[in-house]
């Protein structure tokens, strides 16, 4: 149980975190979702005792962060932002230098780190110098770390970037084992890292949540606003799009070529409006070439939530 | 005490896994022994007493120490290790106290190296094993104090340069200290108090191979002090 009242942060004049409240159920996995500078590392920072809150405080199963910050360590395990790792040491050397940290001894270590080394695909590198594995390698070496002493809860800040495709996908599987039996916060800004992997998602902007909700209620919340992007072509600008039923917006109208024409239109959700504008084009005598229904990306949703402001859902 | 392991270990690997342990040993080795025979000329003058060869060593070690140091904190902050070193099951004492242990280490391997010196020069005279031992303790307990001082410099620079630039600074004014009072006449009282905090002043005994315990607490405060100011830094680091 992960319990976070009225946290801030102040870095000098900067507020970088301003008075966030949530709390986290055991077993859940939570996305902190947001753009650079929202606020998701210093969070992070903060329930891993790596720094102290301005103000506010947090607690995890009911361990205070100002007083028991050894005890909160030990339960849980952290994955920095670019997973940082002591290059002159080799993968084994650094994963020994890790039990032995989290006072792992004999067998059990051995066994630990043969676990992790296996759950991450480490195989391939284990006495390798660090400085000389690629990105992938350096961020599962990350990811082995923190999943060595069987934490209870895991933190991970952004775990993918820098990573292809293939591996990716390999540590979304990875992050979603864990989850069935561990609390899991992991922080992105990619929506669809959220959708694959996540409970629960808490939107940050600039130091506040702006939403929070499941990634269907988010989802949901996204398509309040539907774009649909149209080419037409025939001769004539097209007029009257505003009467058609279901359509709230013409956003922009543009003519990439003689006769053609596109439109960029904002529909209101679950109004069958699609079917209304193709019937439109049809009785003006236009021919669609092509009709694109469009999600908005986080940047535009975050525009639309911060513009809105307070918290929603 | 069984925390502090871990970080001496890695510290140690970290020494050693990267040529400036081997480089720092072989030019203090190779340094001292140009210094003794070819600077002091031992054999021309025919006295069995390492006293010259210790007196440079407090110079040696205004290089060496900054040196053995530079890399412990500003190398973490540069890597971003810091963050996985500080959310470890650690108290910022046991992490300095580690550090402390391996560098310090690593000066006893390097002074020890220096032991076949006395040894073999045995055959040819008389040496005075008490004062030798004297002499080791000393240059032990001056290299204690130089790392404390050059790991609390660590902690406060973010670089490697800044690091080593800083402390070198510092260890020299703490080590030359004591030659104003050559040079200037300054009062009694002054040229005690500069005596007294001078690095360099409370070598000059052990130089002789006597062991007084004003200097051993001195050095010994020396070090508490710097280590202490040290953790100091880490725990103002989290606000």
């Amino acid at each position: 149980m992960i319990e976070v009242s009225n946290l801030g942060k102040r870095y000098g004049s900067l507020e970088a975190v301003r008075g966030v409240n949530f709390s986290i159920n055991p077993g859940e996995v939570v996305g902190l979702l947001g753009p650079n500078g929202a606020g998701k590392t210093t969070i992070m920072k903060i329930l891993t005792c790596y720094m102290f809150p301005s103000f506010g405080t947090a607690t995890i199963n009911d361990l205070d962060i100002f007083d028991k910050p050894l005890e909160i360590k030990r339960l849980v395990g952290y994955l920095p932002e670019n997973a940082p790792l002591y290059t002159d040491l080799n993968v084994m050397e650094y994963l020994s230098f890790m039990a032995e940290s989290r006072s792992l001894k004999g067998k059990q270590k051995n066994e630990r780190i043969e676990w992790a080394i296996e759950e991450c695909g480490l195989k391939a590198v284990v006495y390798r110098s660090i400085d000389t594995i690629s990105k992938g390698f350096r961020q599962r070496t990350g990811l082995a770390q923190a999943i060595l002493h069987d934490p209870e809860i895991l933190i991970f800040d952004e775990p993918t970037t820098g990573l292809d495709p293939n591996q990716i996908i390999e540590i979304r599987e990875l992050i979603k084992r864990l989850g069935r039996e561990k609390t899991v916060i992991l922080s992105t800004h990619i929506l669809q890292e959220v959708e694959a992997t996540c409970g629960r998602v808490l939107i940050l902007n600039e130091g506040k949540i702006v939403a929070k909700g499941t990634p269907e209620e988010i989802n949901r919340e996204m398509k309040g606003e539907v774009l649909l992007e149209v080419l037409l072509k025939g001769a004539g600008k097209p007029g009257g799009l505003k009467g058609v039923p279901g359509v709230r917006e013409l956003l922009q109208s543009s003519s990439p070529g003689k006769d053609l024409h596109k439109l960029q239109v904002a529909l209101l959700p679950d109004s069958g409006a699609e079917e209304a504008v193709f019937d439109w084009a049809v009785d003006r005598g236009y021919k669609i070439l092509a009709m694109v229904p469009k999600r908005l990306s986080l940047e535009e949703l975050f525009i639309k939530l911060t513009r809105e402001g307070g918290e929603k859902l | 005490m069984k925390n502090i392991l871990p970080i001496l270990k890695k510290e140690l690997k970290s020494y050693f896994n990267s040529p400036i342990a081997y480089i720092l040993v072989v030019t203090f080795l190779v340094f001292s022994s140009i210094w003794i025979f070819y600077l002091q000329t031992f054999f021309a003058g025919n006295i069995a007493s390492l006293r010259n060869f210790f007196s440079v060593i407090p110079i040696v070690f205004i290089i060496v120490m900054p040196a053995l140091t530079m890399r412990s904190w500003a190398e973490e902050k540069k890597l971003g290790t810091m963050e996985v070193l500080m959310t470890l099951p650690f108290r910022e004492s046991s992490l300095v106290i580690g550090k402390f242990l391996a560098a310090l280490t690593l000066l006893v391997i390097m002074i020890a190296l220096t032991l076949p010196l006395p040894l073999l020069l045995s055959r040819f005279g008389d040496f005075d094993w008490g004062e030798i031992f004297g002499q080791y303790i000393g240059v032990v307990l001056l290299g204690a104090a130089g790392i404390s001082v050059g790991l609390f410099v660590s902690s406060l620079v973010a670089n490697q340069i800044s690091s080593f630039l800083i402390s070198l600074f510092v260890l020299l004014v703490l080590t030359l200290i004591s030659q104003v009072n050559l040079v200037l006449a300054i009062p009694p009282w002054a040229a005690e108090a500069v005596n007294f905090v001078s690095l360099g002043h409370h070598f000059s005994n052990f130089q002789r191979g006597l062991i007084d315990t004003r200097d051993l607490l001195y050095y010994g405060i020396v070090s508490a002090l710097f280590l202490y100011l040290n953790t100091k830094t880490l725990v103002f680091r989290k606000w």
